[in-house]
């Protein structure tokens, strides 16, 4: 990744004068520093919340799923609901690291590393949920397709649950994988910084052994290439196949082509949102102003617009043709007029609000470029997404096919519990790791100084050399 | 394990090298005392145990001991020593016997396994017409909780030889004194018990019998007495009906024991013919939903509607007052003088001059559908002579009563003054299955037996007997009346003989006891007498009588029995309080209907929760003068004015915490009267809301009319129309620009269905009445757990069978608003094809009215048309919930059911959110041995009920509907053993064997003579959601009603 030219009209992605030392300075700093009284704060906050939550997992494992709100219509709700929230908001990560890694999109190195922790985690607590919300999770292993020995018992390839179980295993592997090898040469970094013997040992396990050799940045560039290339199409199939739990049943409201490709824009719109969030958070705690800038928020920004933009139109979609059917059976639909007019009339327009109006305003330039506007927006995307998901889940099987089996869904503390717990767990791991990973790919943001950093910018500029 | 090789750890100690010895000796600095530690020397170097081994035994025991520190649960069962010769364990042993219990009488086969009664369906070969709380009787066979385990006496233990001889002793101190001694029983209709109770006056001629009916038709009895002179209720054939016209006379359901099964009988389509049925009623019942025309009139109009209507047949001026609905009476007289003697009228009022009208009408067109000469025996119960007993025994008159199997300080309505006569009595016995309140208040409680323990005869009808027979031998220390009151009167026999003799003696004529015992009915003549009886009833001072009794000014309160709990009898049965009404829908509860209107005027409302469940607000109901609190429903299809509450609940004494639900009705049920005149009704708003349960919310079916068919009988009798595209349209699809029915297109391979059984149930919508008789026998055979009340409300009932009740929407008022009706619609617009045409005409007559699409789908009519629709597992022959299980658990069958493996179910729920028909049901909770589930799961005795041939499923796995394959596997595997083939219509299914109308029939569809095989494929027959593909086995028959007249 060599630093090719960038004009000096374009604005620099990396502020103030910063050397190559200042931004190792800059990265290693949170890790080797001390946590100031924010960061505790927030920690302890999150581990109660985490704790909590796992409090209600095992109760509900140790009591049965009783303990939630779901009855004999409504057999999903807030756990599949958070499952898909969680799955989407994973998306981000490797659409900024492999996708724009092969667009070959500078920007992006700024966040990737957090937006792929981000992924990593968010990943975590969606795989939590289809094992907790088993009647039976100590059995969960059978969805394994293992020899076994109760007979010629194997699973159901018809099922996209075990479709999930694979594409859900499969990105996290290879997330994982991704993540880590950009951070070898960090880690090293961070390795060779290291005063502690301690700490230089465990990163020194980290960096597994990076020399920093040429051949060591050759196949570490081939690498990543491979990875990206590999790692792209896991963006289209996770949150299809998730889509699919939906799209191949007989629901009506499920039942719908257009869900996947609807699924992966809806989950790449909330997982720029969730980066957004995090990102507004990261840079003003660990001090990342530098790095992080308003043209970082702004592309993200469009992102959003785009995705935001594709999900509107799936929305609408769904609105028209479930009435254009003219199926008594689409009358209710979680995207209709019986909807909006019913019990869940609230939730309906939480989705409209938070999902299609709201992001609206980013299309004026000044209020995408606002840190503050993007990241109220962003949150307001995590909401709207979180609804997307519920209204999909509750309000459709709320009004099953036959009328008789019409029901409500109300949650239990132990359903808000587990929810508030896997943010809880979410936010444990992302600030452990902010004081222990090196949030910004350090060697490739080296890459760029020259190209975008503002001093070299300026001094090009007064070179006159555009 | 020890090893002899040698290992040499360097190249120096193979060389011996001194070196290593050095090294050897300093290994450790100081010297470690193992000699001291491990004792012995000589024995220690003997031992061949090394290191390794040592630390292999330690490894070893240590787990060992753990694993042997958990135990598994011990479950003891003890084989037979010598296997009685009537008995193979495994094998089920049918006995027939009669359930009679003073309110329910049903002549049942009982199924026992390993001397344990666990099923009891009816009898087909007697005709024997079951309801719900037949089926459920069985589990109160096994209520130790309400049932009296041990004499008692004041409330302490005693023996029967002591009870015996103290109570004998003041029996003839009494006789001695000629005081005056009563025997209170139920209707008891027993022959032979008659003889022995007779027998018993003999010896004691100061004892009196009195009959007492909780729930009374004791005018009923009156007016037959004064019209044929006898005291007994008239038997009515419907099934030779062409015109039924019924004022507020429940009859598919509790009216003087229930006609149900007759009635249907004359409604069979395919035979061509279909009772006209027209029900006037205030409350919504049963009967009424099943009716051809609902004619909605509080009691006090019904009255003077019954009057007028027999001014109109007879051409009579009887003195009436003219009602709102006599515009539809006229109509109904020009319907019932053209049945003529295939018209009947009844009513449910219980009015001695009700009655006689009613009983005049019949007359009057000469009705054979009336049976004035083998009566009806089910009611005997004597109101004056009630009245008569509690006030003797409030002024002391009576001295000693004797009280068998009822409850009158619960069920009486001037109890209080019945508890205060109980104190003044010298002797006070209640001999009963229940520790009821009343026992509680007697000197002496004895423990009579259940029925399914005791011996007996019943006679329902006159000259059609039913025996009763024990199928257990008795669980407690338990004796039966007819024992007790040989004893009593010294005789040295036992029942059992004195049954049999009386049997030979006056009921076999020379026929086979073993016979009459194996069938367990007897049909005979001997009781029929011929007398001539002039009645003497004059009908004008009879109307005269009846409009000046009859009240039509302020709120009517028309008291009724609900399918589940009855007269209240069973109300400790968790099956019966889970039963949902099939109206409402509520289970675990009683409450006050009220009608749309009303509860707009008065306030009331039943909103819907976020959690899905109903509230209810509560009433202030005061009768003369005694006021309570009950919970409130509003009823489509009630009276305006009107308001209904069911009897039956309320009850607390000894009833478990979860049972003890609702609002006791018997102290408004004043003279056994079942309509209370100026009643005050006020919203009380302090008390809040009242939490119901109910299994299903939306009350219409939403526009969505291809779920539930309906038809016209003249429709369907109407050969000429072909139904595919005039009354029963299957979904149609476009195929290669042709619109093709949507069974013929599949995506999937079609099962083989070449050899082997493939199993079908066939449904008719027509017959189905909705009397929950099914719902309960599934929940005996399939050990479906109870969940009780609070589970129930938030939609977790776990119900295999339910029945869905549909209203008619609001659409109904609309159209009538919008002054078009679908007929004339269609008429107008010949374009728009098949299912548009509701929606369309709903969209036009909205427009019309002015209405909202949702408002008026969702909503149910002020008086609606009502439908019912059993629904279970459809066993899909391509199931949606087959397809999405990750881990297999659920998948098709060879013989077309679609299995749950629950073993193999991880619970994830996917098969219920995907099944269109949602009859999954997942085990939120571990149901048996949980304290908080304490229904007959949860203790020995109730768990004696359960089906040793189904699992009892543990918490986190799905669950629904088998197709019974217990019951199938075992009829082949009969017919296996028997080496032949399966007969026709050899298979059945609990529903299917439950279901006295024969609206549920099951079979074979690869049997040709299997009824099922033609009923698949009947021009009625269509598959519910057939537009999706699923291709079930479970085969629904269009709904007809007989619309032709009128």
């Amino acid at each position: 990744m060599s630093s090719h030219y960038e004009s000096s009209y374009r604005e620099p992605l990396i502020l103030g004068e910063k050397s190559y030392h200042d931004i190792t300075e800059d990265i290693a700093r949170p890790i080797e520093g001390k946590a100031n009284k924010n960061w505790y704060i927030a920690f302890y906050i999150s581990l109660a919340a985490m704790l909590w939550g796992f409090g209600c997992i095992f109760y509900t494992v140790g009591t049965g799923i009783g303990v939630w709100g779901l009855n004999k219509n409504i057999g999903w709700a807030w756990d599949i609901t958070n499952f898909v929230w969680w799955v989407g908001i994973g998306h981000a990560g490797t659409l900024i690291s492999a996708v724009l890694l092969l667009f070959r999109q500078k920007w992006r190195m700024a966040i990737n590393r957090s937006a792929e922790a981000m992924t990593i985690f968010a990943v975590f607590q969606a795989g939590l949920f289809p094992i907790i919300h088993m009647g039976r999770p100590w059995n969960g292993y059978w969805v394994l397709p293992i020899p076994n020995q109760f007979g010629s018992l194997w699973v159901n390839f018809n099922s996209p649950l075990l479709w999930d179980v694979f594409a859900i295993s499969t990105y996290l592997s290879v997330s994982l994988v991704f993540w880590w090898t950009g951070l070898l040469p960090d880690f090293a970094t961070i390795r060779d910084r290291a005063v502690k013997p301690f700490q230089k040992k465990i990163y020194a396990l980290l960096s597994f052994g990076w020399s920093g050799r040429a051949k060591d940045w050759q196949r570490f560039e081939e690498v990543s290439l491979v990875l990206a290339g590999l790692a792209t199409p896991l963006v289209l199939s996770v949150h299809t196949i998730v889509s699919m739990d939906f799209a191949t049943s007989v629901n009506p409201g499920w039942h719908s082509t257009i869900f996947p490709p609807y699924f992966v824009a809806g989950a790449i719109f909330s997982g720029f949102a969730m980066v957004q969030t995090l990102l507004g958070v990261m840079r003003k705690v660990t001090n990342m102003e530098a790095y992080i800038t308003r043209l970082h928020v702004e592309y993200m920004n469009i992102v959003i617009i785009l995705t935001g933009g594709i999900v509107a139109v799936a929305y609408a979609t769904e609105f028209f043709i479930a009435w254009y059917t003219g199926s008594p059976y689409e009358n209710y639909t979680y995207l209709s007029l019986g909807a909006e007019a019913g019990a869940y009339g609230w939730a309906f327009w939480s989705l409209m609000i938070f999902n299609i109006i709201i992001p609206q305003i980013l299309w004026i330039k000044k209020l995408r470029r606002s840190f503050i506007v993007s990241f109220l927006v962003s949150i307001a995307i995590n909401i709207g997404m979180w609804f997307e998901r519920f209204d999909i889940i509750a309000i459709v099987l709320s009004k099953g096919q036959l009328p008789s089996t019409w029901w409500r869904f109300e949650p239990t503390f132990v359903d808000v519990g587990i929810f508030i717990g896997t943010i809880g767990f979410f936010f444990v791991l992302f600030l452990l790791y902010a004081r222990t990973f090196p949030v910004i790919p350090t060697a490739e943001i080296k890459t760029i100084l020259k190209s975008s950093g503002e001093n070299f910018k300026k001094q090009r500029a007064e070179n006159n050399e555009h | 394990m020890a090893s002899n090789k040698k290992y040499w750890q360097s190249v120096e100690e193979l060389k011996e090298s001194s070196i290593v010895e050095t090294l050897q000796k300093n290994e450790f600095v100081e010297e470690i005392p193992t000699d001291e530690f491990l004792g012995d020397k000589e024995t220690l170097e003997s031992s061949s145990t090394s290191r390794r081994d040592f630390l292999k035994y330690v490894g070893f025991s240590t787990a060992a001991a753990s694993l042997a520190a958990c135990e598994g649960p011990v479950r003891k069962s003890i084989p037979y020593v010598v296997q009685p010769d009537d008995l193979i364990v495994g094998v089920a042993d049918w006995y027939a016997t009669t359930m009679s219990d003073g309110f329910d009488f049903a002549n049942v086969l009982v199924k026992t396994r390993e001397g344990r009664p666990i099923l009891v369906m009816p009898n087909k070969d007697a005709g024997a017409d079951v309801n719900a709380r037949v089926v459920a009787s069985v589990l109160s066979l096994y209520d130790h909780k309400l049932r009296l385990q041990e004499p008692t006496k004041g409330g302490s233990a005693v023996s029967w030889a002591d009870a015996d001889k103290e109570i004998i002793a003041t029996l003839n101190s009494l006789k001695a004194a000629n005081q005056p001694v009563v025997l209170l029983t139920g209707t008891l209709a027993s022959p032979s018990t008659e003889k022995v109770i007779s027998d018993f006056t003999v010896a004691y001629p100061n004892v009196k019998h009195v009959v007492y009916d909780a729930v009374s038709e004791s005018a009923t009895l009156e007016a037959f007495e004064a019209m044929y002179g006898k005291k007994a209720l008239p038997n009515y054939d419907f099934s030779k009906a062409e015109t039924i016209v019924s004022f507020g006379a429940d009859f598919i359901a509790d009216w003087q024991g229930g006609y149900e099964k007759s009635y249907i009988s004359g409604r069979k389509v395919e035979e061509g013919k279909m009772s006209y049925h027209v029900q006037v009623e205030a409350n919504m019942s049963l009967t009424g939903s099943n009716a051809d025309k609902r004619i909605v009139a509080k009691p006090s109009d019904q009255v003077f509607a019954l009057i007028n209507l027999y001014n109109a047949v007879s051409g009579e001026n009887l003195p009436s007052k003219a009602t709102p609905i006599d515009n539809q009476i006229k109509g109904l007289a020009k319907n019932l003088k053209k049945a003529g003697s295939k018209g009947v009228v009844v009513t449910g009022i219980n009015d001695k001059n009700a009655q006689l009208i009613a009983l005049a009408i019949n007359n009057c067109i000469n009705s054979q559908i009336i049976d004035t000469e083998a009566v009806n025996l089910t009611r005997q119960g004597n109101d004056t002579e009630i009245s008569q007993l509690v006030a003797d025994m409030k002024s002391g008159k009576i001295k000693g009563l004797v009280t068998y199997n009822v409850n009158p300080v619960y069920s009486l309505a001037n109890s209080s003054d019945f508890t205060e006569g109980l104190k003044k009595l010298e002797l006070s016995v209640a001999l009963t299955t229940q520790k009821d309140i009343t026992s509680t208040l007697t000197q002496y409680a004895l423990p009579a037996p259940h029925y399914l323990e005791s011996w007996g005869d019943v006679m329902t009808t006159k000259g059609v007997l039913g025996l009763v027979q024990p199928t257990i031998q008795p669980i407690f220390n338990t004796r039966q009346l007819q024992d007790v009151l040989l004893k009593w009167s010294g005789s040295s026999l036992n029942y059992y003989d004195t049954l049999k003799e009386y049997w030979s003696t006056n009921v076999l004529g020379g026929k086979s006891w073993n016979q009459a015992l194996h069938d367990g009915f007897f049909k005979t003549d001997v009781f029929s007498e011929e007398e001539v009886f002039e009645s003497l009833v004059n009908l004008s001072s009879v109307a005269t009588e009846l409009t000046k009794a009859t009240q039509s000014s302020g709120y009517e309160l028309n008291l009724y029995t609900s399918t589940a709990l009855g007269d209240g009898k069973q109300a400790n049965n968790p099956w019966l309080q889970e039963l949902p009404d099939p109206l409402t829908r509520a289970s675990w509860d009683n409450y006050l209907t009220v009608s749309m209107a009303d509860a707009k005027e008065l306030g009331f409302d039943n909103p819907v929760k976020d959690n899905g469940a109903i509230d209810g607000n509560y009433a202030d109901v005061t009768v003369n003068g005694v006021t309570k609190t009950v919970p409130v429903m509003v009823q489509p299809g009630q009276a305006i004015g009107s308001f209904g509450l069911a009897l039956g609940y309320g009850r607390t004494e000894n009833l478990k915490d979860e049972m003890q639900v609702g609002v006791n009705a018997y102290p408004f049920y004043f003279n056994g009267n079942n309509v209370q005149y100026d009643v005050k009704i006020e919203k009380n708003e302090s008390a809040g809301w009242h939490r119901f349960a109910c299994t299903q919310v939306q009350k219409t079916i939403a526009g969505r009319h291809d779920i539930l068919q309906e038809a016209s009988l003249k429709d369907v009798l109407n050969k000429n129309l072909d139904p595919k595209h005039t009354w029963n349209q299957p979904a149609m699809v476009s195929y290669d620009h042709q619109e093709v029915e949507a069974k013929t297109i599949d995506l999937w391979d079609d099962h083989n269905r070449e050899v082997g059984h493939h199993f079908n149930l066939s449904i008719d919508l027509t017959s189905c009445t909705g009397c929950g008789a099914c719902v309960v026998a599934c929940h005996s055979e399939n050990n479906v757990p109870v969940v009780g009340k609070d589970e129930v409300r938030v939609g977790r009932d776990m119900h295999w069978l339910r029945i869905d009740r549909y209203y008619s929407s609001k659409v109904e008022d609309k159209q009538a608003e919008a002054k078009m009706t679908m007929a004339q619609f269609k008429a107008d617009n010949p374009k728009i094809a098949g299912k548009d045409i509701e929606r369309k005409y709903t969209e036009k007559v909205l427009e019309l009215s002015g209405g909202d699409l949702f408002d008026a789908l969702e909503n149910p009519a002020e008086n609606p048309e009502v439908t019912f629709q059993p629904m279970m597992c459809q066993h899909c022959n391509h199931a949606p919930c087959e397809t999405v299980c990750p881990v297999a658990a659920t998948s098709h069958g060879r013989q077309g059911q679609n299995q749950m493996a629950y073993n193999r179910c991880v619970g994830t729920r996917y098969c219920a959110n995907n099944c269109p028909y949602r009859v999954r049901r997942f085990n939120w909770f571990n149901y048996a041995d949980n304290n908080e589930f304490d229904f007959n799961m949860n203790n020995e005795y109730g768990k004696m009920v359960l089906n040793p041939d189904v699992v009892v499923r543990s918490r986190g796995v799905m669950e629904k509907c088998s197709m019974c394959i217990q019951m199938t596997q075992a009829t082949i595997l009969n017919a296996k053993k028997e080496g032949r083939a399966v007969k026709a219509n050899e298979f059945e299914t609990a529903c299917s064997q439950a279901c006295s109308t024969g609206a549920m029939v099951f079979g074979d569809v690869n049997n040709p003579e299997d009824k099922v095989a033609q009923l698949k494929e009947d021009r009625r027959a269509f598959h519910v959601l057939d537009y999706i593909g699923t291709k079930p086995n479970v085969v629904y028959q269009v709904k007809v009603r007989n619309t032709n007249e009128a």
